[in-house]
């Protein structure tokens, strides 16, 4: 059906300088126990088409749901439209690839499909998990669900490009809140960071019986707990941590859009330039930072990005020192730089922009055991909950769901309201240990929010533990 | 549209049977985006999108419900819409019972209409490229309809149709500074962008002297609305939900339970009949026209939802079910605009705060950052622009003991957000001048 389709639609292309249609079909299930009770299911199934014109110095595109051939054809007309309007007002003429995809193809490797699997079956699971949280009569709240993505990508375009590509991603997300003496503390699971393109396999390995009986447990321990002290000291960074470091403070900051200004008025800016790419040292010796759409299961892996460019590793931080932005085809273009395969949309209904791919953080060559050794005074910090940076991605302050004091190398009990805050100029330089692969967990979170319009996307990070020198740690009321 | 849902509910009725009732949530748009950078179109395009919600019940409390998007085609909608009934029937028996499942039983049909504006959008374009040929201005104008139907197999209808347009954009100078502005309405009317626009520019002019840095420690601030704005939407997520509350993960769940108090001068509504979103909600129930919330800096009512109602046996007010508002209404105070400056004396002027989160949710502390549009106020004069400062504080003290007034006049702020669909989400507020602010980086 879907080789029909394509090339049916291949037929509407019209005779002009330059013509795409992205046809995306996406399916959601989400199914979600809280408080033992299930929630009504999430079924979602969403297709449409994206027409891309850039025609005689003009670019205009139009979205649509009706895929009859009447509707794809307005659509096709009304993109003409905006191409015409722009012509001469544009900040940008964009000069389309002259490659040629042939047939590509890209598939997520699922093991256990999310369909092997009843309703029936994962809601039980559910309850039972939804059991092991309210483990305690202080745990106030709880709940369990599991998200599953399916993302279905037909490109064709008039230089004679198609390509398929099939996405599926799966959530599993977990909550406990604790009380005692009207101070409630939650812990989670999943949530921001365990999002991942696995099949049904990845929910039952997880094992998540025994980590609803262990969030639950440290809910009710943070909620007895004291404040996380006010100090500068070191602080060595979870991989739940470490992914909202790195999204905020590099991969944002390296959207080449934004350094062109296109997010002035919604995302921000950045406080790289153009001038900084291959002097500017952004961090110390041991910071190593990837575009690496090549690592199997991670969440945003693919042979191709919604332009259509060819999607393969590359350093955007080698040693210390910044290579290379994260820009698409088109935005490299702009600023003359090279490119990496990062264009991407949301859906059939937003243009692509310059966006995060899997943004990576390789791993160094020090054991966890060893990096908490080293600490004579710091704390380990465990997931994320709260975020917020300026606009040009510098003074920065994040917020986690747990820390723990390490004194002299040993753990020394739990804190609760860690939030740490610095500036990304110097926050990197002060990267002292990178964990091995011992610590390296691929991570990534479905919920990167930007451009205008608006559009949240799914980028993948996967690192390692970190050690951090003098960081400014605090805690709450 | 409303032909088009009308033939196509009145259709998928007739496949109902006696001990199901079938619920239709219905959204579209017809929406044009034009995305400006330095005064020139970065990406420019239309999105016409079609989709419905079929949630159907059964009588011993199953439901199930599926999202589908559609075509706009009569005949190829409802043999797709026909293929998801049958589906969501053939689920239902697997699924246990919903005890929290509720549904308008009562049928209270409604509709709003509002008509197309007749100004194009190519001459709103022409005119709004044209004045920007000389500015470095960046932002998005979207235009458009929206439509929202609710039709339930009980007989009753909702119809929700507006026509609205927003550019929302800045300005930025040589030195990076920018003023944030937005023009949203119904009606075009340029003499009322070019005012926007030409004040917007005089604003401008101040950011052009040399910049101040400002060090860390205790302020006091003028909060525009719009800055104002974003700490009311922080309080929203989850302080105004009565689920929340009850769970405790309200950022005010402690002014819910009467620990803590906001000053007298905070009084915020759910103001339905002066807003911008549906009156119903997606079960069918119509939503009181206004929800005192906090009276007097007292937490008075939670929205409530249908859900929530029966999970906690309490009476709901047809919140829907996130039961986050979308027609803030804070009643004003009594500063008027030409006395701003003299009240701050010396302090800062806070166009827009940006990126807010929790510092400690528990105790409604909050943290964020100074974004377009500040000014270090000295003697009582706007002098320069400041750096980027990022603010830790508690609302518990910026609306309670450290409030020192609220304006007389207020603005109204339509939602500029585009996620997924264009937000009919909008907040009317006065600004605040407030003591002892907190500045940590």
């Amino acid at each position: 059906m879907k080789n029909e389709f394509i090339n049916q639609i291949n037929s509407y292309l019209p005779n002009v300088d330059y013509c795409s249609f992205r046809f995306v079909s996406k399916y959601t299930n989400v199914l979600s126990v809280t408080r033992n009770v299930l929630e009504p299911i999430e079924i979602i199934e969403d297709e449409g088409l994206m027409v891309t014109v850039i025609h005689n110095g003009g670019y205009g595109y139009s979205a649509t749901s009706d895929l009859t051939r009447e509707g794809i054809l307005k659509a096709t007309e009304e993109a003409k439209k905006w191409s015409a309007f722009t012509k001469g007002n544009l900040i940008h003429q964009p000069t389309p690839p002259a490659d040629i995809i042939d047939n590509g193809k890209y598939f997520t490797h699922e093991q256990d499909t999310w369909a092997k699997e009843s309703n029936k079956d994962k809601v039980d699971y559910l309850y039972e998990i939804n059991k092991a949280l309210k483990s305690k009569p202080t745990i106030s709240n709880w709940g369990a669900s599991f998200r599953y993505n399916k993302i279905e990508t037909l490109f064709t375009d008039t230089n004679g490009s198609k390509f398929r590509q099939n996405i599926s991603y799966i959530l599993p997300q977990l909550i406990a809140c604790a009380e005692y003496k009207k101070e409630i503390q939650t812990r989670t699971y999943g949530g921001h960071a365990h999002a991942r393109q696995i099949g049904y396999n990845f929910i039952k390995d997880s094992n998540l019986i025994d980590t609803a009986t262990s969030i639950a447990n440290d809910a009710i321990e943070l909620s007895m707990a004291p404040n996380c002290p006010s100090k500068k000291c070191d602080a060595l960074i979870a991989p739940d941590q470490m992914i909202l470091q790195i999204h905020e403070s590099i991969g944002h900051p390296l959207e080449l859009d934004r350094i062109l200004g296109d997010e002035r008025n919604y995302a921000g800016s950045s406080f790289v330039n153009l001038d900084m790419f291959g002097k500017y040292k952004y961090g110390s010796e041991k910071l190593n930072i990837s575009f690496n759409p090549e690592q199997e299961s991670e969440l945003a892996s693919y042979n191709f990005d919604d332009d259509g460019t060819p999607a393969q590793k590359k350093y955007l931080i080698q040693n210390g020192l910044l290579k290379k932005p994260i820009g698409s085809f088109y935005s490299a273009q702009r600023a003359e730089q090279d490119y990496v395969a990062c264009s991407r949309a949301t859906s059939w209904n937003r243009p692509p922009i310059d966006r995060m791919g899997n943004i990576n953080m390789e791993p160094g060559d020090t054991p966890l055991s060893e990096m908490i050794a080293a600490i004579e005074d710091g704390i380990f910090l465990e997931t994320n909950n709260s975020w917020s940076i300026d606009d040009y991605r510098n003074k920065f302050q994040f917020g986690c769901e747990k820390g723990t004091i390490i004194k002299d190398g040993e753990m020394k009990g739990v804190v609760k309201n860690p939030n740490y805050r610095g500036i990304t100029k110097d926050f990197w330089h002060n990267l002292a240990m990178v964990g091995d692969e011992s610590s390296y967990s691929i991570l990534g979170t479905a919920n990167c929010g930007k451009g205008e319009p608006n559009q949240t996307i799914f980028v993948g990070h996967a690192t390692p533990s970190c050690l951090f020198k003098d960081i400014d740690v605090f805690g709450g009321e | 549209m409303r032909e088009y849902f009308e033939n196509i509910t009145r259709e998928l009725f007739k496949n109902i049977k006696s001990n199901e009732l079938l619920i239709i949530n219905f959204d579209a748009e017809e929406s044009k985006f034009v995305r400006l950078n330095k005064g020139k179109i970065r990406q420019a395009g239309s999105v016409k999108q079609i989709s419905m919600t079929l949630s159907l019940s059964t009588k011993d409390k199953r439901n199930l419900k599926s999202y589908v998007r559609l075509n706009g085609s009569f005949e190829r909608d409802i043999s797709t819409l026909i293929k998801t009934l049958n589906y969501l029937r053939r689920e239902l028996p697997d699924l246990p019972k919903d005890p929290y499942m509720m549904f308008s039983t009562s049928v209270h049909s409604t509709e709003i209409s509002s008509e197309k504006q007749s100004t194009s959008d190519e001459v709103i374009l022409e005119h709004i490229l044209n004045s920007a040929t000389k500015l470095d201005l960046v932002g998005i104008f979207s235009s458009g309809s929206i439509y929202t139907g609710l039709a339930n197999s009980l007989g009753q209808k909702n119809w929700h149709e507006d026509y609205s347009f927003s550019f929302d954009y800045s300005i930025y100078n040589k030195n990076n500074n920018a003023i944030k502005l937005n023009y949203s309405s119904k009606k075009w009317n340029k003499d009322d962008y070019d005012f926007i626009l030409n004040k917007g520019i005089e604003k401008l002019a101040i950011l052009s002297n040399t910049e101040k840095k400002i060090t860390t420690g205790e302020y006091r601030v003028y909060l525009e609305p719009s800055a104002l704005n974003e700490i009311i939407d922080m309080m929203a997520w989850g302080g105004f939900s009565y689920k929340s509350n009850k769970i405790g993960t309200s950022p005010l769940h402690l002014l819910n339970k009467k620990e803590r108090k906001l000053n007298e001068l905070i009084s915020i509504d759910e103001n339905i009949k002066e807003g911008l979103s549906a009156n119903f909600n997606s079960d069918g129930f119509i939503k009181p026209e206004e929800i005192s919330m906090i009276k007097k800096g007292e937490f008075i009512e939670s929205l409530t939802s249908p859900r929530s109602s029966l999970e906690y046996s309490v009476v709901h007010n047809a919140a829907s079910p996130s039961e986050y508002p979308c027609s803030i209404d804070m009643k004003a105070g009594s500063i008027s605009d030409d006395k701003i400056l003299e009240t701050i004396d010396n302090g800062i002027y806070i166009s827009n705060l940006w990126y807010l989160n929790f510092s400690d949710r528990n105790n409604g502390r909050m943290t964020g950052l100074t974004r377009f549009g500040c000014f270090l106020v000295e003697n009582g004069k706007l002098t320069a622009p400041i750096n980027t400062m990022r603010f830790d504080d508690s609302v518990y003290s910026m609306l309670g003991d450290n409030l020192i007034g609220l304006t007389s006049s207020r603005e109204l702020l339509i939602d500029s957000g585009t996620y997924e669909e264009r937000s009919t989400s909008s907040a009317r507020l006065p600004g605040a001048i407030v003591n002892n602010f907190k500045m940590t980086l």
